[in-house]
């Protein structure tokens, strides 16, 4: 151990060595680890600063898992024998992640073959562009224009009734479709680029070789690029279901009264609850579970964490 | 056809469909920034108008946000920019076994939902600040601040990136050849590897600052009592929606398009440069690259764009937008009236249907619909101030005034009906 | 093939009067017992020599036999394990390869792209301060020196691959180094190319006066352009000398292996007399000389080693002494020889060697035939590893 400092400061010189480990320390260790700790050790204490701000650091300031408690079942007034409003946004944002990942894996896998194999040099520049820059405008304006085209007023409902095809407009925010479109859309390129790095190292002599064995398309895919694709597709996969289950600007923008989203509530303890451990607890359940979910997935199709990267 | 072509012909259309998914909602938002209705619609068209990109200059809030935004993306430039140097650095110097450790820890700050690093930045300073016991004008407490180190530590894992990908082209030896030669770490890291890694600094500065100008999700924890452009646009939900917002979106899509469009520019030069370079010394002329540039797409569509812009500006010499919008109003208070009036005879009609049933002969003088029973429903004074807004009032002239009156004959009829009681 | 090493390197003429002699202050090289171990494998074990100041002096060895570690140790890139460094009569312990007076020419050159010619020949020079016209002066200077006059302005993309080699020499001058340290510098060039440069970098050796110390495993390279050769084997150093010595004197059987083609002939010692030795062979007794540095008693294994040059036809009715038996499997004609291979035990091959001289007569394949190996030139060695094929 010793001798590795030895060498590395040997070959960095004093200065820069001390700029690699210090800055990467600060930034891991003090802006990333740490925080983290005191969130997960916040979720276990009274909220003093609502109840008795002077009762801080005295004998009554003790580990609690009452916050924990609460997401569960709720106050102790509850009727139901769980927290059923808490726990099933809880769930349904859960899921809903799930399906939109699964939705925008079918969406993405097709372009993002396509734009490997298939695209020629010059259209194969343009789509990228085309690609990155809706993902240069501001996530939240993008969500805006999701709110435009559906709201009772809105482009879509417009076309439809004029079109005859429905008589009424539907309120397409209220029935949730406005949120889980806009969420298929919003992560479409951390799901495209990751597919198709993978797909665009597979060697196409291998695809050629199995459509000249007579292998139909589909199962030339099914054996032949999905399995060689698979850290693209998981990363990809990871990458979207942890960004849709921690969304926050879209489901308070698109999000009908119906969808609650998990966020939207952490963030009402923090803002108009003004319970913050509270909120720290249902953000570390959050984090607890996405995480476990993604490592499950990571388990099932056998890929390693250094894999997944830009 | 044959069963390739139809596949080639689904998948074309396939890639069509999305691709107007993708851009679909942009351009319906920037089309609504013109429309001078009060909520951004495509229809009904109202006038052509650019007011809305006035309002959202004079919204104060909005510019306040927006100049914290800058402030902030400047400062995660400076922060995450060394930081992901740092980081890419030392991952190249790591042992096989350390190497994965370090790297998964830094690429789960991108993984880590951005709230959650949101709400463990706050807690943290928080806690911070309480154990410095300092008040609460102090940094630790500052939404800018704060705002500041939550993004960078995502942030900083995207130049990291970026930096890797850049060094994995850069030979080793060469360090070690710098020093054989007689220089010091910080003279190589001077000349050797920082104007290697120059692209590299570029790009991520540019992707740190974009990130940071829309991130939501960790800001609106961290900002506390400040604003930025995000947090702003996402508090409009609660205030209510008007086209101002569609305007920024079409200059922010203004820019982006122009951005890449320069970068695509500057890329072919480059490109064509070094081939030309190689070839033969002679400096490089500027015209010979016009024509080059000029024969692709892009370049195609920003001048059909120029073009548009160019006609539109003709054919707004001779528009007004205060006049279009009376016109407007008036057209509604039209379409209004036909439609109170087909009401009115509908009504009519029950009323003589139901009249005819009942047998009351009342009401069968009447022929003007009554006042009395339906009274307040139908009297055609209240249809009158519902139509007409206060916002067109000054604009209606003593003539147009005239016309109504021409229009609205239920009220000649009723002002008739009453001087006849 | 290899006769002519046997040649002493021609007197150079330097005719050209613009080229000066660079006269440096060349230092001795000492490696005093050093050992060089990566965790559990050991690169480098007791090397223990001086390399005399102002000598061209190669490492020569097969791939991981340790020469580059050992390179990398002398420049400073890797701190030994055990034992010293000294560079010009200083322990060079504790001092990074920067400090150090030697300049390293990198197998794959390690040119800095972004720069220029004549800004890679004067990085040395930029990072001591030197000012821009001075560096401008010498490194032109350099380019001359090297035969590339006028490519200071050039992108290093733009040069050759012989170019680029004479701009890493440049490069490594402008360091003013005393000892100037080579790993395999020509294995990337094609055969013209190399034999060409192998002259130039005598050449330029001569002219600047610097130690060069040379690592290939190349021994054509090896012989031809060096004052003396150290052979070595897995991290050993099997044996150190002039060129002549380690062709004709091998030390060790993986010297006479290595160096040059023999044929080996392995057996057991029956005879030991003063400089000559008879070893029973699969062959017959086989007499050969033994060198005074090497010890062999009556039964120890041993092997005989003939060169294809020390072999001759036996014509009728001579010789009776080292005559072996065998037949032709085919004959190669190489310009200035013709080679015979010939059958020899459990399959091994013999070859045997004759100089075109215009006489030489072309045999049938399978035919019969009686070589004789010179007991003046046979080497008896203890036995031990050869060199692989």
């Amino acid at each position: 151990m010793k001798k590795w400092f030895n060498n590395f400061f040997l070959r960095n010189g004093l200065v820069l060595s001390l700029y690699m480990l210090l800055v990467s320390f600060i930034w891991i260790i003090v802006m990333f680890v740490l925080p983290q700790i005191f969130m997960f050790d916040f979720s276990f204490r009274f909220n003093w600063t609502q109840i008795d701000p002077s009762k801080i650091g005295g004998p009554e300031d003790v580990y609690t898992l009452q916050h924990y408690k609460f997401l569960l079942f709720g106050s102790p007034n509850n009727p139901d024998p769980f927290n059923i409003v808490d726990v099933s946004v809880f769930a349904h944002t859960i899921l809903t992640a799930v399906f939109v990942t699964f939705f925008d894996l079918l969406l993405c896998y097709p372009v993002a073959y396509y734009l490997a194999h298939v695209a020629k040099g010059g259209v194969t520049r343009l789509m990228m562009l085309s690609l990155v820059v809706p993902f240069w405008i501001n996530e939240l304006l993008r969500a805006f224009a999701f709110r435009i085209l559906f709201g009772e007023e809105g482009s879509i409902n417009n076309i439809l009734v004029f079109l005859g095809i429905l008589s009424q407009p539907i309120d397409f925010v209220r029935e949730n479709v406005a949120l889980y479109t806009g969420l298929g859309y919003a992560y479409i390129l951390l799901m495209i680029f990751p597919i198709y790095n993978a797909v665009e190292s597979l060697d196409r002599n291998q695809i050629e070789a199995a459509r000249d064995l007579g292998s139909p398309w589909w199962r030339i895919h099914l054996r032949v690029v999905i399995p060689f694709a698979k850290p693209g597709i998981t990363s990809g996969c990871t990458m979207v279901f942890m960004l849709s289950a921690g969304a926050l600007a879209l489901p308070q923008i698109i999000g009908g009264p119906s969808s609650l989203w998990f966020t939207q509530i952490i963030y009402q303890w923090f803002n108009t609850g003004s319970n913050w451990p509270r909120g720290s607890a249902y953000a570390v359940s959050l984090l607890v579970i996405c995480v476990i979910l993604v490592l499950m997935i990571m388990k099932i199709f056998k890929v390693k964490f250094g894999e997944i990267g830009r | 056809m044959s069963s390739a072509t139809f596949l080639r012909l689904t998948i074309s259309f396939y890639i069509f469909l999305f691709f107007a998914y993708l851009f679909g909602p942009l351009i319906v938002m920037s089309i609504t920034a013109f429309n001078s209705a009060g909520f951004p619609r495509l229809s009904p068209w109202d006038c052509f108008s650019t007011e809305w990109f006035g309002v959202l200059v004079n919204d104060a809030r909005m510019m306040s946000g927006f100049k914290n935004s800058l402030i902030i993306g400047i400062a995660v430039v400076f922060v995450s920019v060394p930081i992901g140097l740092a980081g890419a650095l030392m991952l190249s110097q790591l042992s096989d076994r350390v190497r994965p450790v370090f790297y998964t820890l830094t690429i789960s700050t991108i993984l880590v939902p951005g709230v959650v690093l949101g709400i463990s930045t706050l807690i943290f300073w928080d806690r911070m600040g309480a154990m410095f016991n300092t008040g609460y004008e102090s940094f630790f407490y500052d939404g800018i601040f704060l705002t500041i180190i939550g993004q960078s530590t995502f942030i900083s894992a995207y130049t990291m990136l970026v930096f890797i990908s850049r060094l994995q082209r850069f030979d080793s030896v060469l360090e070690e050849a710098a020093l054989d030669l007689g220089a010091t770490n910080i003279q190589y890291f001077r000349k050797i590897l920082l104007p290697f890694l120059k692209p590299a600094i570029g790009s991520a500065a540019v992707l740190a600052f974009l990130a940071s100008f829309e991130n939501y999700n960790t800001t609106v924890f961290t900002i506390v009592s400040e604003s930025t452009l995000t947090t702003v646009l996402a508090s409009k939900v609660r205030y209510g929606i008007n086209p101002s917002i569609s305007a920024l979106a079409v200059i922010i899509i203004g820019l982006t398009l122009t951005a890449a469009f320069i970068h695509e520019v500057l890329k072919r030069r480059e490109h064509a440069r070094n081939n030309e370079q190689i070839k033969e010394k002679r400096p490089i002329k500027l015209k010979n690259y016009s024509r080059k540039n000029f024969s692709n797409p892009i370049s195609v569509m920003v001048l059909l764009i120029f073009v548009a812009g160019l006609g539109t500006a003709w054919m707004a010499k001779g528009y007004d937008v205060n006049q279009c919008k009376i016109d407007v109003s008036r057209e509604k208070r039209k379409r209004q009236e036909e439609l109170t009036q087909k009401r009115l005879v509908e009504m009519q009609k029950k009323l003589e249907a139901q009249q005819s049933t009942s047998g009351s002969s009342k009401s069968l003088k009447k022929s003007a619909p009554g006042t009395d029973h339906y009274g307040s429903i139908f009297a055609p004074t209240n249809l009158e101030g519902q139509v007409e807004s206060t916002k067109q009032k000054e604009e209606i002239t003593e003539t147009e005034k005239k016309q109504y009156q021409n229009i609205f004959a239920p009220t000649n009829l009723e002002s008739q009906v009453k001087s006849e009681d | 093939m290899f006769a002519y090493f046997k040649q002493i390197n021609p007197t150079l003429n330097i005719q050209d009067q613009t080229f000066k002699t660079y006269k440096r202050m060349s230092a001795d090289v000492t490696l005093e017992n050093i050992t060089v171990k990566f965790d559990e494998f050991t690169a480098v074990k007791d090397a223990d020599i001086t390399i005399k100041g102002g000598e061209f002096f190669s490492f020569l060895g097969p791939s991981g036999c340790g020469k580059t570690t050992l390179l990398r140790t002398i420049s400073g890139f890797q701190e030994p394990s055990e034992g010293s460094v000294y560079i010009g009569g200083t322990d060079m312990a504790g001092i990074g390869p920067n400090k150090r007076p030697t300049a390293l020419i990198f197998q794959n050159l390690a040119l800095f792209p972004l720069m220029s010619v004549c800004e890679n020949i004067a990085f040395s020079l930029e990072v001591k301060g030197v000012s821009k016209k001075e560096r401008r002066r010498r490194a032109d200077k350099l380019l001359e020196l090297v035969a590339l006059p006028g490519q200071g302005d050039k992108m290093v993309n733009e040069l050759s691959g012989g170019q680029r080699q004479r701009v890493a020499v440049a490069r490594a001058l402008a360091a003013e180094p005393e000892v100037l340290l080579l790993d395999e510098p020509l294995s990337a060039l094609d055969l013209r190319l190399r034999q060409h440069m192998r002259t130039e970098l005598r050449e330029i050796q001569k002219r600047a006066g610097i130690t060069f110390i040379y690592i290939t495993h190349d021994q054509g390279e090896a012989l031809t352009m060096s004052d003396r050769v150290a052979v070595m084997r897995e991290g050993f150093i099997e044996q150190v000398g002039e060129g002549t010595k380690v062709y004709d004197n091998p030390a060790t059987a993986f010297v006479a292996s290595f160096v040059g083609e023999n044929n080996a002939f392995q057996g057991n010692v029956s005879e030991v007399k003063s400089r000559k030795v008879i070893v029973t062979t699969d062959y017959g007794n086989l007499e050969a000389s033994l060198a005074d540095d090497v010890k062999l008693s009556v039964g120890d294994k041993a092997i005989v080693f003939a060169r294809p040059e020390a072999m001759t036809i036996v014509k009728r009715g001579n010789a009776i002494k080292n005559v072996i038996n065998s037949r032709v499997v085919y004959q190669e004609f190489e310009g200035n020889f013709w080679h015979l291979i010939l059958d020899g035990k459990n399959g091994a091959k013999i070859k045997m060697s004759q100089i075109n001289d215009g006489s030489t007569h072309v045999f049938e394949e399978r035919s019969e035939l009686k070589v004789q190996i010179d007991p003046k030139l046979a080497v008896a060695l203890p036995f031990g590893p050869l060199a692989a094929e």
